[in-house]
């Protein structure tokens, strides 16, 4: 009887220490009440003599934005969102081609070409994204021929095109140099014990030397790749309507910063949290023969 | 990822738990009325708080030309509100310390405490009587199109699929979206970026008060490129923005605006920053409210 | 492979490379005329740039407004100031989130990832204009004040994985050495693995000071008069684009004098002490 008892407290302690991770929230919300009820309301209220007087109000997303058209928030933040995640996606693309051809520059024999790459590289990665935004969309109108101009402008989303334009720019040469790094990070040996052993260049390059590479700058390509998402944020300054605009037209509306900064935090959080997920999917899904 | 779902669902929790401590929150006590046993919270005045700090906290836009602006010469907030703002300051025998302000952020910055005084180009408008107060009209004006001078836009309907452009959390943005929905509202962060991308063709026409086009078109090295069209589509009384439920203070700016136009000190900083021998020439063709 | 067959494909290239020649004239004569265009441009803008405006507003763009830290100053500080405090953070939230106790790793896990997965932005906007509408005492605070606490919560973040990372780095022998000569896991932490560590992070530090000093240009978002303010209020009061346009690439070469000396140097550091080897 008492060796049956034992024999169930230990089954019971192997299965409480299995599904032990179901307990962790209640631990914090234990944390989550001491915090409240000792550091505010013991501390701060009586103590410090702060006290946070604001009722939060969701059912302000649901007004309208615009009488006229009866938009409402929600459909703002849609907008917004979709517009996030467009911008992102296209600047990538475009970031990564203009990365590569940079890497190739860089690693070339022309001394020109390695030069004109490096001294773009490092005036980009130098200077602030903000300043770069305005330049591309204030400043570059005297630079640029007029046809080219012209026909930019009878576009119907000039806005966005500029943020592109200084997005990738900007993202380019950072991707340019994390590719660059990949492949000098590959001894020169296995380059010459390739050709060695009667691979053409080209042939090297794609058996031998990328796929080793290409494991070594999938990592740091997509901590980019977030970071250009988080940066889409600043285009909202050239009057691309996006996320954060979206929530400074909700709150410069209405005043309630907490409802529109909270959702706006949940939101960017979870696009991070998808990308990251997805790529890093990819990354153990399809490109695992590279492990060798 | 097990690791990272258990930190979301515990953030979910943590937020759940402030939102329902939150909700029933007590409201604030009431203020008894005279003669009432209960001890009322003594509040001190705004007037008292300024003559105790000896400075008066004004909040004055700084991108505003003739309304608020860092003066070349002077490098320091220079235009026809901060003027007003020193004859309030020196009215109370004090000294004046200006903050910059923008729309997106004046009346929270008002409605935090951090200014004492808000003249920022500031139209008076009912939904924002319920966080702050008012004082008399001190400047009377309404919201036009400014557009090349070889434009055919005429008035707000020509405006049907076109792009304008304003500024964010401005009343002039929702007025514009409110009056013609069929347009684009391209939103800058600031009245003269709007004013560059009307320079150089990225919105066909921008909108605001129609004082601030004057402004803007009298920086223009050749104003006559310029025009303003169409009827008034707003109406937009410029307020100082004060405190809530401040009498005192309220009252004293008044007479204080009032005694300025009887004295002609109003009329002498009009003539200074938009008089005839100004850029900015706009006749003078309203009158303050004046209290016998 | 007969001759008449050799004949046809001799015929077959040559035409097409004919045809790519051609195409390769037509586009040259279109990327040289935009290149021309585009240098003929800027040596009329480098010739006829109004010069006098940056020099006019020099001392603006350094010291801000009068009687006040401002400008180029302000920036350099404030980016100093929140790189200081943003270490410590980065410290303590890098050894908790190295913990193997769960209360401690956890809470750091949750505020590393949260804060790394959105913008700035949002996080300058989170502490400038939320905090201040909540009680009395924090109204007074002045914007500056905020705009700090955000980037030192933002880069806390970054400096702690960055901290995380140059633990795991000195190896695994040095603690078990340490241990077993009778320190305790504090004590080799804090004697033998941290000084170690640090000196690895050298680089990573500096580099994340440069992108301090970048993203300093946000708190233009909420009205403090640092550099990038006072440039844009400049080209505000000017409203013209060849003086904007001078304006801005004038702020980006500031910018990248400040930076460029910094980034180089870290990048020397990194090759003596060796951390970018694999």
């Amino acid at each position: 009887m008492i060796k049956k008892a034992r024999e169930l407290k230990v089954e019971a302690s192997i299965l409480i220490n299995r599904y032990r991770f179901i307990f962790y929230p209640l631990y914090f919300l234990a944390i989550a009440l001491f915090i409240y009820f000792v550091v505010y309301k013991i501390l701060l209220v009586n103590v410090l003599n702060i006290e946070f007087n604001y009722k939060l109000n969701y059912a302000i997303f649901f007004t309208n934005y615009i009488e006229a058209t009866r938009q409402s928030y929600v459909d703002l933040y849609v907008l917004g969102v979709i517009t996030t995640i467009k911008i992102s996606i296209i600047s990538l693309v475009v970031a990564m081609s203009l990365g590569t051809v940079l890497a190739i520059f860089r690693l070339s024999n022309v001394k020109v070409l390695d030069i004109f790459a490096k001294s773009y590289i490092e005036f980009i990665r130098n200077t602030p994204l903000l300043i770069q935004i305005f330049f591309w969309y204030f400043g570059t109108d005297p630079l640029l021929p007029k046809v080219f101009t012209t026909w930019l402008k009878a576009q119907s989303n000039v806005e966005f095109a500029y943020g592109v334009i200084a997005l990738s720019i900007y993202t380019s040469a950072f991707i340019a140099e994390e590719i660059r790094a990949g492949i000098q990070s590959i001894p020169k040996e296995q380059m010459e014990a390739s050709r060695a052993q009667g691979f053409s260049f080209l042939q090297a390059m794609r058996l031998v030397i990328l796929p080793q590479a290409i494991r070594i700058v999938i990592p740091p390509l997509i901590s980019q790749s977030l970071n250009l998402t988080k940066y889409s944020s600043l285009v909202m300054s050239i009057g691309v309507v996006e996320l954060m605009a979206s929530s400074r037209f909700l709150f410069g509306g209405t005043a309630r910063i907490f409802e529109a900064l909270s959702v706006t935090t949940i939101i960017y959080l979870s696009l991070s949290l998808a990308i990251s997920f997805a790529l890093n999917q990819y990354n153990k899904y399809f490109l695992s023969y590279t492990r060798y | 990822m097990k690791k990272l779902l258990v930190v979301a669902l515990a953030l979910v929790m943590v937020v759940a738990i402030f939102a329902c401590e939150k909700a029933p929150a007590p409201e604030p006590a009431p203020v008894g009325d005279g003669g009432d046993t209960i001890v009322a919270p003594v509040t001190i005045s705004t007037i008292e708080a300024i003559k105790e700090r000896g400075v008066l906290r004004a909040g004055v836009k700084d991108s505003v030309v003739p309304f608020g602006f860092v003066g070349e010469k002077e490098r320091e907030l220079v235009g026809f509100d901060v003027d007003i703002c020193r004859y309030i300051a020196k009215k109370l025998k004090v000294k004046v310390k200006f903050t910059a302000v923008t729309s997106a952020n004046r009346i929270q910055m008002l409605t935090d405490g951090q200014v004492d005084i808000l003249a920022a180009t500031m139209t008076h408008k009912i939904e924002r009587d319920e966080v702050i107060d008012f004082s008399i009209t001190y400047f009377m004006d309404g919201q036009k199109l400014l557009v090349p001078k070889d434009s055919e836009i005429a008035s707000i309907d020509d405006l049907a699929g076109l792009k304008v452009g304003s500024v964010k959390g401005s009343t002039s943005e929702k007025n514009v979206k409110e009056a013609q929905p069929d347009c684009e509202v391209i939103s800058f962060e600031g009245y003269p970026e709007a004013f560059l991308a009307l320079k150089q063709g990225k919105v066909v026409a921008m909108t605001t008060d129609s004082v601030i086009l004057v402004g803007l078109m009298g920086s223009d090295d050749n104003p006559e490129d310029w025009k303003i069209v169409g009827d008034f589509f707003s109406s937009e009384p410029y307020g100082l923005g004060l405190p809530n439920n401040d009498s005192e203070w309220r009252d004293f700016v008044n007479f204080t605006l009032m005694e300025m136009w009887r004295n002609g000190e109003w009329k002498k900083i009009y003539d200074k920053w938009l008089g005839e021998d100004t850029k900015y020439y706009m006749p003078l063709s309203w009158e303050i409210e004046l209290w016998p | 492979m007969s001759h008449a067959r050799t004949q046809k494909l001799t015929r077959i290239i040559l035409k097409a490379a004919t045809v790519v020649i051609l195409l390769l004239l037509l586009l040259s004569e279109i990327l040289f005329s935009s290149i021309t265009l585009f240098f003929k441009s800027m040596i009329t803008v480098i010739f006829t740039y109004p010069y006098g405006v940056i020099y006019n507003n020099l001392m603006f763009f350094l010291f801000g407004l009068r009687g006040k830290i401002g400008g180029l100053t302000l920036t350099i500080l404030v980016a100093a100031v929140s790189l200081l405090l943003a270490f410590i953070a980065g410290i303590i939230f890098g050894l908790m989130r190295n913990s193997r106790r769960w209360w401690l790793s956890y809470p750091a896990i949750g505020y590393i990832e949260l804060v790394r997965s959105v913008p700035l932005i949002l996080v300058i906007f989170w502490f400038c204009f939320f905090p201040p509408g909540l009680s009395e005492t924090l109204k007074s605070v002045g914007r500056v004040y905020y705009g700090i606490f955000a980037l030192i919560a933002f880069t806390g973040a970054y400096i702690a994985e960055i901290v995380r990372a140059g633990i795991l780095s000195v190896s695994k022998g040095q603690m078990e050495a340490s241990r077993s000569s009778g320190l305790t896991h504090t004590q080799a932490m804090i004697y033998i693995i941290l000084p170690q560590a640090l000196k690895n992070m050298i680089p990573s530090l500096v580099n994340q000071f440069v992108s301090l000093i970048k993203d300093t240009s946000l708190l233009w978002f909420v009205g403090v008069m640092e550099f990038t303010s006072t440039i844009f209020a400049t080209s505000n009061r000017e409203v013209n684009t060849t003086v904007t346009m001078g304006l801005y690439f004038f702020a980006a070469v500031v910018y990248f004098l400040v930076c460029y000396p910094l980034t180089a140097s870290s990048r020397k550091l990194e090759k003596k002490l060796g951390v970018g080897e694999r």
